[in-house]
């Protein structure tokens, strides 16, 4: 788990140097890139806060507001 | 690792990458205020959603049974949402669906109002079909430069035997040209329980009604069930574990930091952590235990509960989360994601999607995906009849059980932003569509498809 975390803290601090333009964003921008969940899975994700005991990290039910998990 | 350990890491992580970002916020800040000389609206145009999902499942681990019978359930949930813009800079969002189904597990609460009880068969009683409903109402402003969001949220849900009220709000800042995104939201619900227990535990006369100075009143049942007028098989001195729960609520407080990274013109990252605290009953009323240390009492062959799932009145959960999206060439976008969860009672929990949307089109792109999942048991849990009385905590909720599963799905989505079909002033913005199958490595399977139709209203 440690060294995931590293690898990708380097990642992101390396990546994070450069500043990528509004002009620049055509593919960033595209609708498949969206870094949340689309609205139809949104189903999915109360589904599995039900039926599994994990939720959250995923910007969906965290727990409260219904008799899951 | 320990709770607290992943606590630190990732709050060390987010506050890295966001003294960074903010590092490049104060060198390119004169060209973002440069920008904010025009102000685009957040939003042109009302937009409507409607969604709808079939969902099936079935499992022979039903936990209103103590962990064995039947978990047939099929459930239908039509929702809207719609956003309005109030002005330039804000937005109102109301979210309001419904969630009807019928359930062969919970209709066991009362498994003798048919004409003979079996765990792995439905019952007829009014607990074999029930409606959810919520209803969210979302409001959030953009400050001129468009770099720093504020949003405030409340909720109400019920089904029959639950009641919820919620509330939050979050702040939103963006920074270096809007390449970095950090947020923070808190969420709090105060939930209600209608505590309906197993029939045989209520026997004619034992529903209990808590009052609010703590005493405990008998109510009559409206089942009207006298287990006097059974005849009882195997153990004929059935004398259960049972006392009504004093306390109704749940309440539950979370927080959530996130923090967005564009990497390169073509691969983009978030972390999200979440950290949530409930306290209250934490326990299903109605899910039975049966101990291994007790003798097997029957009606119609049906096993009779020891007692009622008992869980600790607290729990912490914690997770951490990461995508990572790559635009591969014109064709191909890898969507990738990672959870890590764990908790205090003794789930860990890891989580991999992978989605692989194909432009196949213009305007049509497939979308297949796999998700895997694991989660430890939860240190409370036991199969069916193999707790023992003397444990302080008991669950045959399979939930909560070790098990791994593996989710495939194949979606459409047709996106049209030309908006060139329209109906009057409503036009057609996309349209999803997708299929998924669910197993677990246990007898759970479950089947599930959704579509989404987007509109938006000219002005």
């Amino acid at each position: 788990m440690k060294k995931i975390v590293i690898v990708f803290s380097l990642l992101i601090l390396l990546g994070s140097c450069t500043v990528v333009k509004e002009y620049e964003k055509v593919y960033i921008n595209d609708p498949d890139m969206a870094l949340e969940s689309k609205k139809i899975d949104r189903f999915k994700t109360n589904i599995h806060s039900y039926r599994e005991a994990a939720s959250g990290g995923n910007g969906g039910k965290t727990g409260g507001g219904c008799g899951c998990n | 690792m320990q709770l607290g350990k992943l606590n630190i890491i990732f709050t060390v992580i987010i506050c890295v990458f966001s003294s960074n970002a903010y590092a490049q916020f104060t060198v390119i800040n004169d060209s973002v205020l440069n920008d904010s000389t025009y102000k685009k609206r957040v939003l042109e145009n009302t937009e409507i959603s409607f969604l709808f999902s079939l969902y099936t499942q079935d499992g022979e681990n039903a936990a209103t049974n103590g962990g064995i019978g039947s978990e047939q359930l099929i459930d239908a949930t039509p929702t809207f949402v719609v956003s309005v813009p109030i002005n330039d800079d804000d937005v109102l969002t109301i979210d309001a669906g419904i969630s009807a189904y019928t359930s062969a597990s919970s209709s066991n609460i009362n498994p003798f109002d048919s004409d003979k009880a079996d765990a792995f068969q439905a019952s007829s009683g009014a607990s074999s079909a029930d409606v959810w409903g919520n209803f969210t109402g979302i409001y959030s402003h953009s400050s001129d430069d468009r770099n720093k969001i504020w949003s405030g949220k409340l909720s109400v849900s019920a089904e029959y035997d639950y009641f919820s009220v919620g509330f939050g709000g979050g702040r939103a800042w963006l920074f270096n040209e809007k390449n970095t995104e950090f947020s923070i939201h808190g969420n709090v619900y105060l939930d209600t329980w209608n505590t309906v227990y197993p029939i045989e535990l209520r026997s004619g006369k034992s529903k209990s009604k808590v009052e609010d100075d703590g005493t405990i009143n008998i109510e009559d049942d409206e089942d009207n069930f006298n287990i006097n007028n059974y005849s009882i098989t195997g153990d004929t001195n059935y004398l259960p574990i049972f006392s009504p729960f004093k306390s109704k609520g749940r309440n539950s407080y979370s927080a959530s930091l996130g923090f967005s990274q564009i990497l390169s013109r073509s691969i983009q990252l978030s972390l999200v952590y979440d950290i949530v605290m409930q306290q209250g009953l934490l326990s299903t009323p109605f899910h039975r235990i049966h101990f291994q240390d007790y003798g097997n009492s029957y009606i119609e062959g049906y096993h009779l509960a020891d007692a009622i799932e008992t869980l600790p009145d607290s729990r912490v959960k914690m997770a951490g989360g990461m995508r990572l999206n790559i635009y591969l060439n014109r064709i191909f976008v890898l969507r990738n994601q990672y959870r890590y969860y764990q908790d205090n009672w003794g789930i860990k929990s890891h989580t991999l999607i992978f989605e692989l949307p194909i432009k196949l089109a213009d305007k049509i792109t497939l979308i297949p995906s796999y998700r895997y999942y694991n989660q430890t048991a939860a240190d409370y849990f036991a199969p069916y009849n193999k707790h023992l009385s003397t444990e302080k905590f008991y669950t045959s909720d399979y939930d909560l059980s070790k098990f791994n599963s593996n989710q495939f799905g194949l979606g459409i989505s047709y996106t049209d932003l030309d908006l060139k079909h329209n109906i009057w002033k409503v036009k057609l913005k996309s349209i999803d569509f997708q299929l998924n199958k669910y197993d677990r490595n246990t007898s759970f399977n479950s089947f599930y498809g959704a579509f989404a139709f987007k509109f938006i209203l000219d002005s």
